[in-house]
C-alpha cells in the first residue's frame, strides 16, 4: 500500500508543478484538516479519506454573490460508459452576469480539452479569486457498487434513473446552501425532453434548457463537466482496493470496455466465487460476459420484473405429472418447498 | 457404502468456531474463497431498516441480512471429506472441521423478516420431533385406555 501511496504522490507532484508555472503565489492552504477542496493538490486526499464502495457528495463554499444575485446552474457527468470506477455528476454555478469569469478559466473555449488542462481550470477554479468569488460547484461520486447494486435490484433502477437522482440531487443541496438558481442548463440523459419534463416537475420555477452537447455549448455546463471528469480521474488514481490488491492506476488503464488494458485487467483479476473487486460495475455486459467465461456460475432470485404474471391455474397441471404408463409424478408438498427442504440423497 | 463422520467431544471442543453465511444464490463451484476481503470487509450496519439489519452485496446483487442463532438444543457443524470416494460404493468418511453457534442470513434486495423461507422452516424440528420421538410403554397404555374410553361412549 506505501508503493501506491508514494506513486500517487509522484503524479500529484507533476500536476503541482506544471501548475506552479502559471501560478505567481504560492500555495500554502492545509487541506487536510479543514476537509474543504481548496486546491487540485487537496482533491485526491479528499476523495481518498472517503469509503469508496458507497457515494460521496461534495458541495464548495457557496460564493455570497451567489446567494444574492440571480444565478446559471449546469449539470454535467463523468465516467457514464466505463465498466470500472464510479460515475461522478457535476454542477457547477455563477451569477448569470459572470460569463467572463468563465471565458477567462478557459470554459467557453469550443476544443477538446486535455485531462491536463482540465487539471488547470479546475485548480483555477478553486485558487483564482476572480473564480472563488463568484463560481461555485459541487459533484457527487457514485461508487461503482452503488451502481451494481440499483441496476440489480428486484425493483430494477436504470442508469438513468440513477444519474438523473443525482442531478436532481445536488440541485437540491445546491438550493439548500442558499444558491439563488435562476437558470439550469443540463446534459442530456436519455431523452431530451423526457428529462426536462421531470426536472421542471421538481424545479417549476427555474428556465430549464436541457440538451445534447451541453457542454460545448454553454461554459457553465462546461465547468461543471470538467470539475465532474477531474473528480472521477482523481478518483481513479487514488483507488484502494478493500480487496488487498495493490494495483496501481496505469494497471486497469481507462476503464472503458473498449480499453486493452482494461480488458486484460478483467481477465487477470477475476475471483471465483466473488467476481470482481468492486471497481468493477458488475451489471455491465463486458463484466458479465466475462465472469459467464471464467467464475463460476451463480444464480439469484428473479427480479420482480420477470415473474411470470398470475393466470389462474393452467388446465395442463393436471396433465403434466402423468408419464407414459400413466403413473402420476408426485409434487413435493408445499411445506417443504416453499421452505426449501429437501431430503438430501447425494452430496 | 457407509458414510462415517468422525467426531467426538475432543474434536467438538477443538473444532474452530466459524464465520458463516447463508446466501441466497446457488453457485455452481466447489473451492476455496477469499471470504474475509471479498465480502466480510463491505459489511455494512443499515440501521434505516431496523436494528441490527445489515447491507453487503455479491457480485453487484444488493444483500440485505442480520445475524441469526442456530436454533435452541441445536448446534451447527461444519463436515469436510479429506479424501475422495474412489467410486460411488467406496466408504466415505466426513471430519469435523468447524462449529458455529451463530450466522448472518442474507436476503435479495429484501428486509429479512419472518416471511423469509429459512424463518418458515424453523418449526420444522419441533414438527420432526413430533413425528420421530419414541412412544414409551406408558403413553401407549394411556391412548388404549382412552380408545376403549371413547369405545364405550358410543356404544
Amino acid at each position: 500500500m506505501s508503493d501506491q501511496e508514494d506513486v500517487v504522490v509522484k503524479k500529484e507532484k507533476k500536476c503541482i508543478e506544471n501548475i506552479d508555472e502559471n501560478d505567481e503565489e504560492p500555495d500554502d492552504v492545509d487541506f487536510k484538516d479543514s476537509g474543504k477542496i481548496s486546491s487540485l493538490k487537496a482533491l485526491g486526499p479528499f476523495i481518498a479519506g472517503k469509503e469508496n464502495s458507497r457515494n460521496t457528495v461534495y458541495l464548495s463554499d457557496v460564493p455570497d454573490i451567489c446567494k444574492d444575485k440571480p444565478c446559471m446552474l449546469g449539470v454535467d457527468e463523468a465516467g457514464r460508459g466505463p465498466v470500472l470506477g464510479p460515475m461522478v455528476y457535476g454542477i457547477s454555478y455563477c451569477p448569470l452576469e459572470s460569463n467572463k469569469a468563465l471565458e477567462d478559466l478557459g470554459c467557453a473555449d469550443s476544443k477538446q480539452l486535455t485531462e491536463g488542462k482540465r487539471d488547470i481550470i479546475f485548480n483555477d477554479i478553486n485558487t483564482k479569486e476572480y473564480a472563488t468569488s463568484c463560481v461555485g460547484w459541487a459533484v457527487e461520486i457514485i461508487s461503482p457498487n452503488t451502481i451494481s447494486t440499483s441496476m440489480y435490484r428486484r425493483s430494477k433502477c436504470s442508469l438513468n434513473e440513477v444519474s438523473m437522482d443525482s442531478a436532481m440531487g445536488l440541485i437540491q443541496q445546491a438550493i439548500d446552501a442558499g444558491v439563488n438558481i435562476a437558470e439550469v442548463y443540463v446534459d442530456t440523459v436519455g431523452p431530451p425532453e423526457k428529462y426536462q419534463e421531470k426536472l421542471l416537475k421538481r424545479f417549476p420555477s427555474f428556465k430549464i434548457t436541457v440538451a445534447k452537447k451541453a457542454d460545448s455549448t454553454y461554459p457553465i455546463v462546461s465547468a461543471a463537466s470538467i470539475c465532474a471528469k477531474v473528480t472521477r480521474d482523481h478518483a481513479l488514481k487514488v483507488w484502494s482496493f478493500p480487496e488487498g490488491l495493490v494495483i496501481k492506476d496505469n494497471e486497469f488503464g481507462s476503464g472503458y470496455p473498449g480499453d486493452p488494458v482494461t480488458r486484460r485487467f478483467l481477465t487477470e483479476y477475476i475471483d471465483l466465487v466473488f467476481g470482481f473487486p468492486r471497481l468493477v460495475r458488475f451489471s455491465w455486459s463486458t463484466a458479465e460476459n466475462a465472469l459467464a467465461d471464467k467464475a463460476y456460475d451463480m444464480e439469484f432470485d428473479e427480479p420482480d420484473s420477470e415473474k411470470p404474471k398470475y393466470a389462474g391455474t393452467k388446465l395442463t397441471k393436471f396433465f403434466k405429472g402423468t408419464t407414459k404408463s400413466g403413473e402420476i409424478i408426485r409434487e413435493e408438498c408445499r411445506f417443504f418447498k416453499q421452505r426449501h427442504l429437501e431430503s438430501v440423497m447425494e452430496f | 457404502m457407509s458414510i462415517t463422520l468422525d467426531f467426538n467431544g475432543k474434536n467438538f471442543a477443538k473444532g474452530k468456531n466459524l464465520d458463516v453465511h447463508y446466501l441466497p444464490a446457488k453457485i455452481d463451484g466447489d473451492g476455496e474463497a477469499n471470504v474475509k476481503n471479498y465480502f466480510n470487509n463491505y459489511t455494512r450496519e443499515a440501521t434505516e431498516f431496523g436494528t441490527g439489519i445489515l447491507t453487503n452485496a455479491l457480485r453487484g446483487f444488493p444483500l440485505m441480512g442480520e445475524k441469526l442463532k442456530v436454533p435452541e438444543g441445536y448446534c451447527g457443524l461444519v463436515l469436510q471429506e479429506t479424501e475422495k470416494p474412489i467410486s460411488d460404493t467406496s466408504d466415505r468418511k466426513l471430519r469435523l472441521t468447524g462449529v458455529f453457534q451463530d450466522f448472518t442470513y442474507w436476503n435479495y434486495d429484501k428486509v429479512p423478516s419472518n416471511g423469509d423461507p429459512y424463518r418458515q422452516a424453523l418449526p420444522l424440528p419441533d414438527v420432526a420431533q413430533a413425528l420421530s420421538q419414541p412412544i414409551s410403554e406408558e403413553d401407549l397404555e394411556k391412548e388404549i385406555a382412552r380408545n376403549k374410553e371413547n369405545v364405550k361412549e358410543s356404544t
